[in-house]
């Protein structure tokens, strides 16, 4: 990256890497090795966890006839985050101090988690109206007072 | 002229420089400057240019209704365009938060183009960097929105003007560096002073990644209009770094 303060998008390498796996899921269902490896090196511990949400099916892409969607993801904790589908935004604490304020994370757990579920096609899929939609947005900034 | 207007404000058309770009209208922009910097008659010029597009209405948001219509708009008040520019006035961050969380629910053409003036005015009552983080997010979680409903070719555009303090770093340095990573194009404004009765502004664009940073000079003549040329490029590209350090940049 030529920045040094990213912004908050995904470096090239990560975006390769993940449409490498969304390949390879494809035609094996599971993710190969190397790629759990790659994913180990850049994200560290954060990957381990990220898989362990996907693998308990903790994604839940919520959309609204609209067409707007917004991810939430059920937290090793039980508390639910809410992550942005078009830019990073996860309302975590974690995502709050590594990415914003330190800048050493790209992404905390469950954004990351949100990108793989994505890749390996294990989210679940939540319909709604466009009213619960805009509460569950709204109930967001509600959440950090 | 238009074109320069255009390119300096980074609305990124499709038509832009001939590259169709599929569900973009080009990067969220942040328009910074100090008190008086022209960012509200940018923001407004950008709101008539994409009005004379055809596309869709542009929705521009601010807290309170413009007093007068901004300096240097001239021959381009059209009002046939002005009608095609829907004014919003959201009086508190909560009405604001309100307002992009529920516009997926508003009826009638997405628009082609969002604006907010005066980003620093809702900021001010928010906690923390995660509050700020979520008002950015959600601004380009919006503008996608409408980006998704026009379709391909076509898209919603994002230029957020955000208040900065004149000289030097102060305790919103961190919040500004934290909105210029949700922002991958800046501009920035600063008022020169070259002589009396003049009052002419540096435009510096950092289209972030996607094309050469450019300057531009912006002068309001006394009736008001406004002129936009390019910077001139000799010895005032060493300028350039006070311009940009300002910035905060890394």
């Amino acid at each position: 990256m030529a920045a040094a303060l990213a912004g908050l998008t995904l470096p090239a390498v990560v975006e390769e890497l993940l449409s490498e796996m969304a390949a390879a899921v494809q035609e094996n269902a599971r993710i190969p090795d190397e790629h759990l490896s790659l994913l180990k090196f850049i994200f560290g511990p954060s990957a381990i966890q990220a898989l362990d949400l996907v693998d308990r099916q903790s994604i839940t892409l919520i959309s609204s006839p609209s067409g707007r969607r917004v991810y939430q993801v059920l937290g090793s904790s039980g508390k639910t985050y809410t992550c942005l589908a078009s830019c990073h935004y996860c309302s975590c604490p974690a995502f709050a101090f590594s990415v914003l304020r330190k800048s050493d994370s790209l992404l905390c757990k469950h954004l990351l988690a949100v990108y793989l579920s994505q890749v390996t096609g294990t989210c679940r899929q939540l319909k709604v109206s466009d009213k619960q939609l805009t509460d569950i947005l709204f109930a967001e900034k509600k959440q950090k007072a | 002229m238009a074109e320069t207007l255009r390119r300096v404000l980074n609305l990124g058309t499709s038509a832009r420089s001939g590259v169709e770009d599929t569900a973009e209208a080009g990067p969220p922009l942040l328009l910074l400057g100090g008190p008086g910097s022209g960012k509200t008659a940018l923001l407004f010029a950008a709101a008539l240019e994409a009005a004379g597009e055809g596309r869709g209405p542009v929705l521009f948001l601010t807290r309170r209704p413009l007093q007068s219509l901004p300096r240097g708009t001239g021959a381009a008040l059209d009002p046939l365009r002005l009608q095609k520019v829907r004014f919003q006035y959201p009086p508190s961050t909560h009405e604001l938060l309100q307002l992009l969380c529920s516009a997926h629910e508003a009826r009638g053409p997405a628009p082609s183009l969002l604006l907010l003036d005066g980003l620093e005015e809702y900021l001010v009552e928010d906690q923390g960097p995660q509050d700020a983080a979520y008002l950015a997010a959600l601004l380009l979680d919006t503008a996608a929105h409408f980006s998704h409903q026009t379709g391909p070719g076509q898209g919603c555009g994002l230029i957020v003007a955000l208040q900065t303090q004149e000289e030097g770093v102060s305790g919103d340095a961190l919040q500004v560096s934290l909105l210029q990573r949700y922002f991958p194009a800046q501009c920035w404004l600063q008022a020169e002073t070259p002589g009396p009765g003049q009052h002419r502004l540096r435009a510096c664009l950092d289209p972030g990644g996607l094309g050469p940073r450019a300057e531009w000079c912006v002068a309001f003549r006394p009736n008001g209009e406004m002129t936009i040329t390019p910077w001139p490029t000799q010895a005032g590209n060493l300028s350039l770094d006070k311009g940009s350090s300002s910035g905060g940049q890394p």
